[in-house]
């Protein structure tokens, strides 16, 4: 089974993700009751490992997977059918990445964050105000939540609201889809506020 | 532009997911001519209903706008607007119809939604896999 963890730059996809593997363990060790089982016909994952989750940034990095370059927004353009056939030679359960959700998966988590406090974590990490503020934008607008839905359907995406939880909290929720335990959603918050 | 600059303003339709909100300024920008309050249809059937909030939206809008002697909008649409393949989305496209049905003359439309990037982003229009 593949799982998208997809959202907006800033949404805490990497450090959840990255948190992953201990919290699933901690999860599905202290309830039995999770492990193995069939949610709708799918697969669930009943075990994880450091292996399992790919964090896509780093490897179109590595590995060039890239067209063109938009020098406005100093980011590389991706290509998405040379970053498609090394994800899927890989074969990890969790993807990480703002692109995740352009790629095939069985279920995509999108991870949301009020945009005032993305842009804050953004400006934290060390990005640039324009980029900040685009990609705030961006989470305002609901961009790839809507994308996301378009791709894959309501019946497959899990969104997440980070904005107020820990980034343990975030990883334990991603646990519970990766283990089956939770309904999709889908525009469960509203950040047009944002932009007024 | 041939029209008379005073009666023309800009309309920034701004259509997320699940809501849709408008503001009318002048062609500069800089003078806020009306806002709207959004077209929310979080707790109704979206398909349904986002785009005929939009147009409740609008509507309002439009009123004011003519009131205030704006006889035709250019419109600058953002964002998603309602999860559908087409561009703009449902949202917007319902709120450039009710301006249009309310006698407001419209100019040129523009998508400027915006990229989610770091470090990399999707090749534009990639909508699907
Ligand atoms: N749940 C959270 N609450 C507060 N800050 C967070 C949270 N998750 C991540 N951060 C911080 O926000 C910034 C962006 O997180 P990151 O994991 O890099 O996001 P993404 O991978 O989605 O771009 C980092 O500086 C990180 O330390
Ligand atoms: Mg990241």
């Amino acid at each position: 089974m593949r799982v998208a963890v997809t959202g907006t730059p800033g949404t805490g996809k990497t450090t959840a993700t990255a948190a992953l593997v201990d919290r699933f363990d901690a999860n599905v060790e202290a309830d039995t009751s999770t492990s193995a089982v069939t949610v709708d016909g799918k697969e669930t994952v009943d075990e994880l490992t450091a292996d399992d989750i790919c964090h896509l940034n780093d490897l179109i990095e590595s590995e060039s997977l890239y067209t063109d370059v938009d020098e406005d927004r100093d980011s590389v353009i991706a290509d998405m059918d040379a970053l498609e056939s090394v994800v899927d030679d890989r074969a990890p359960v969790v993807v990480d990445s703002h692109l995740a959700h352009h790629l095939p998966a069985d279920r995509v988590v999108v991870l949301r964050c009020e945009p005032n406090e993305l842009a804050r974590r953004l400006r934290e990490r060390g990005e640039a105000a324009e980029k900040a503020h685009e990609n705030a934008e961006s989470e305002a607008l609901d961009v790839i939540l809507a994308e996301a839905v378009e791709s894959h359907g309501l019946e497959s995406v899990y969104e997440i609201d980070t904005t107020e939880r820990t980034p343990d909290d975030v990883a334990d929720r991603i646990v519970d889809v990766l283990t089956g335990e939770r309904e999709p959603s889908a525009g469960t918050v509203d950040f047009v506020g944002y932009l007024q | 532009m041939s029209q008379d600059d005073d009666k023309w303003g800009v309309a920034h339709v701004h259509a997320s997911f699940n809501n849709t909100i408008m503001t009318v300024t002048d062609l500069t920008g800089a003078e806020t001519i009306a806002k709207s309050s959004g077209g929310t249809a979080v707790k109704q059937n979206r398909d349904e209903a986002s785009p005929y909030a939009a147009m409740q939206m609008a509507e309002g809008v439009a009123e004011e706008v003519k009131a205030a002697g704006i006889t035709g909008l250019h419109v600058r649409v953002r964002g998603p607007g309602g999860n559908l393949q087409k561009s703009p989305g449902p949202g917007a496209q319902a709120t450039i119809r009710a301006l249009a049905r309310s006698g407001i003359e419209i100019g040129r439309i523009e998508d400027v939604t915006p990229i989610p990037h770091d470090g990399s982003r999707a090749p534009k229009g990639k909508g699907g896999f």
